[in-house]
């Protein structure tokens, strides 16, 4: 069979199992997507525990239950150490690793639903960075020009720096991709690179200029890393992080709607501008909370969406709840993977995301490219 | 019933309309006819509240832009020319998002309408399909079948809904242009109105209860299809000479092209 006829045997054979899981209750997919939905809770708790009770150092989850429980374990001493262990150190970064996750994998949803493109995510155009470069800004500026915003803010001053440098991002890049109700997907990620370069360099700049200390600070954290989780960083990008998931279910009618075109989602009776403000405010809010605490974790946001249309289809309703649960599990189980590979040491978690997501992602253009609109 | 008048609109500083009046009545199908460019599209894009005008346009004498997008949603459903979808949606799920907007039913009932209204447009057992996978002419009935559900009942509350619909066939076969445009005056016969753009002025004559013949952003004529359609006014708005004919039964106008001169 010669080539293209075989790319036409396959396409065919492809279409045939499309129809074949959407023919499933007559097209009408909520069952499976509750079903996916419980499923995915489940493993969410495995995975949260099983990350606690893996690492380096031997502490055991059985231990901890009993001492919080208030049975006297066999050892007082072992369960001293286990207590840190766990409660302070593998406890916050299950938490966070979850949270950010969840905000990633979230953001990516809604924001390919914004564009109403499958590609468009986060980190893929611009919008992280332009949130990283707000964090940098407060670290090595923050004492100096910012004092009474620290002042003001706290430790929530990093990631709001963060969600500011994303807002603007976000809004830059909607007035340039999108005219008149359509976006154009060159546009889009030729922007996101143009933006992304920018605030990268604007970030290069503001390295330079960092100072011995600043410097440490601005490793530590860029290496997109869970490492330094503590309950800190829970306190102050976990409210952020919340508040903004907490807003996306009531996206996801009118996000439906606009999939169907901005003029569209009007005739059916949403507020599009209002949709529109809401979904780019918390793009950006849990972008740059996630930025903040966690440095640039990519990929998540296209990928995890991405598989999950493929199995209950692109219903927000859906999408958006089980992107969270995936996001989250996914990034708490690449963070064990980081942990114990080379244990004792410690992979960055953004390499894990970039060596799984990044063929993931060329793997989707090449299938998709073209009812892709590319 | 709908009525805009004296309806200007400017697309990126060029006037389109000039002072535009068009009346639609419940149980009445309106059809406006006239060259390409001559403005339907955007007197109806004005007409549903998407575009910004002057002038007034009124639903039910309430003014349109006093009105919340989802009250609007209440009182007309828009079919556009041709929806193009980036995410695999399933026809169930695209006909079923008409469903959540307006008409609040009890669960068990949301899939009956998607299923008659998916009866209604001939595309009974696509429920399944993807929306990618099917041809133009079929996607445009699905996006039919999603605005009916969205005003399932035309008469809701005693207050008439409206089909606002832009060339609903003009990518149709002929069985299906005669099927949609049953539909549409079924959906007259029980208390709606339709206001369609159309391009086939036989289909025009045959089913429209009133006709209005638009040219360069103006409103040329407006009637009942056998006063409207004349040899001198088809000649006047299209700049094309032809002979205009009836039927011999009841007398509805037609035109063959094969009839133009020039």
């Amino acid at each position: 069979m010669p080539p293209s006829e075989m790319a036409i045997e396959q396409g065919r054979l492809r279409a045939h199992a499309a129809r074949l899981k959407a023919g499933w209750r007559g097209g009408d997919r909520s069952l499976l997507a509750q079903v996916l939905l419980l499923a995915l809770l489940l493993l969410a708790a495995m995975v949260f525990s099983g990350s606690i009770m893996t690492g380096a150092a031997d502490a055991s989850l059985g231990n901890v239950v009993r001492w919080l429980l208030g049975m006297a374990g066999a050892d007082q001493a072992l369960s001293v150490r286990d207590r840190i262990i766990i409660l302070d150190i593998r406890l916050p970064r299950a938490i966070l690793g979850f949270l950010v996750g969840a905000s990633l994998a979230v953001s990516g949803a809604v924001m390919q639903g914004l564009f109403r493109n499958p590609l468009a995510d986060p980190g893929l155009v611009g919008v992280s960075s332009g949130a990283g470069l707000g964090a940098v800004l407060m670290i090595v500026l923050g004492s100096s020009f910012f004092g009474p915003l620290f002042a003001l803010f706290g430790f929530y001053a990093l990631p709001v720096a963060a969600f500011l440098g994303g807002l603007a991002t976000t809004l830059l890049l909607y007035r340039i991709a999108t005219r008149g109700g359509q976006t154009s997907v060159a546009t889009m990620l030729l922007a996101g690179i143009a933006l992304g370069a920018l605030a990268g360099a604007a970030t290069g700049v503001l390295v330079f200029m960092a100072d011995d200390k600043q410097l440490r600070d601005l490793t530590f954290w860029g290496l997109g890393s869970l490492a330094g989780a503590n309950w800190t960083k829970i306190l102050s990008a976990g409210p952020i992080i919340l508040l903004s998931l907490s807003v996306v279910p009531f996206l996801a009618r009118g996000l439906n709607a606009l999939t169907l075109g901005e003029a569209t989602a009007f005739h059916m009776g949403i507020s599009v501008q209002r949709l529109k403000n809401t979904a780019i405010v918390s793009v950006a809010a849990s972008t740059g909370a996630s930025v903040a605490v966690s440095g640039g974790i990519g990929f998540v946001g296209i990928v995890v969406p991405h598989v999950l249309r493929l199995v209950i289809g692109p219903d927000h309703r859906y999408l958006l709840p089980a992107s969270a649960l995936l996001g989250g599990t996914l990034l708490i189980f690449a963070d064990m993977v980081a942990r114990t590979l080379v244990s004792p040491a410690e992979l960055p978690i953004g390499i894990i995301t970039a060596f799984a997501g990044a063929p993931f992602f060329l793997w989707v253009l090449l299938r998709g490219r073209t009812h892709m609109g590319i | 019933m709908i009525r805009a008048s004296n309806l200007s609109v400017r697309l990126s500083g060029k006037p389109v309309l000039h002072g535009v009046g068009i009346e639609a009545k419940a149980g009445q199908l309106t059809a406006i006819v006239g060259p390409n460019g001559s403005g339907k599209t955007t007197s109806l894009k004005a007409i549903a509240g998407e575009l910004p005008y002057e002038g007034t346009v009124s639903i039910n004498g309430h003014d349109i832009s006093r009105l919340k997008p989802w009250q609007l949603a209440l009182k007309r459903a828009v079919l556009p020319q041709s929806t193009v979808i980036s995410f695999p949606f399933t026809i169930r799920e695209i006909v079923g998002m008409g469903l959540s907007v307006g008409t609040r039913t009890a669960d068990g009932k949301n899939d009956e309408i998607v299923k008659s209204a998916l009866e209604a447009v001939d595309l009974s057992g696509f429920a399944g399909r993807l929306y990618q996978e099917l041809s133009g002419g079929e996607q445009q009935r699905v996006q039919l079948a999603r605005a009916l559900c969205q005003i399932w009942d035309p008469l809701r509350d005693g207050e008439p809904a409206f089909l606002l619909l832009d060339e609903p066939v003009s990518s149709l076969d002929i069985r299906h242009q005669l099927t949609i445009m049953r539909l549409a005056r079924d959906f007259c016969r029980r208390g709606g109105g339709v206001v369609a753009i159309m391009h086939d002025l036989n289909l025009t004559a045959m089913f429209a209860d009133r006709m209005i013949m638009m040219k360069a952003g103006r409103v040329q004529a407006a009637g009942a299809p056998n006063e409207v359609m004349t040899d001198a006014m088809v000649e006047k708005v299209f700049g094309c000479a032809m002979r205009v004919n009836t039927t011999p039964h009841e007398p509805v106008p037609f035109v063959l092209p094969h009839t133009a001169l020039g």
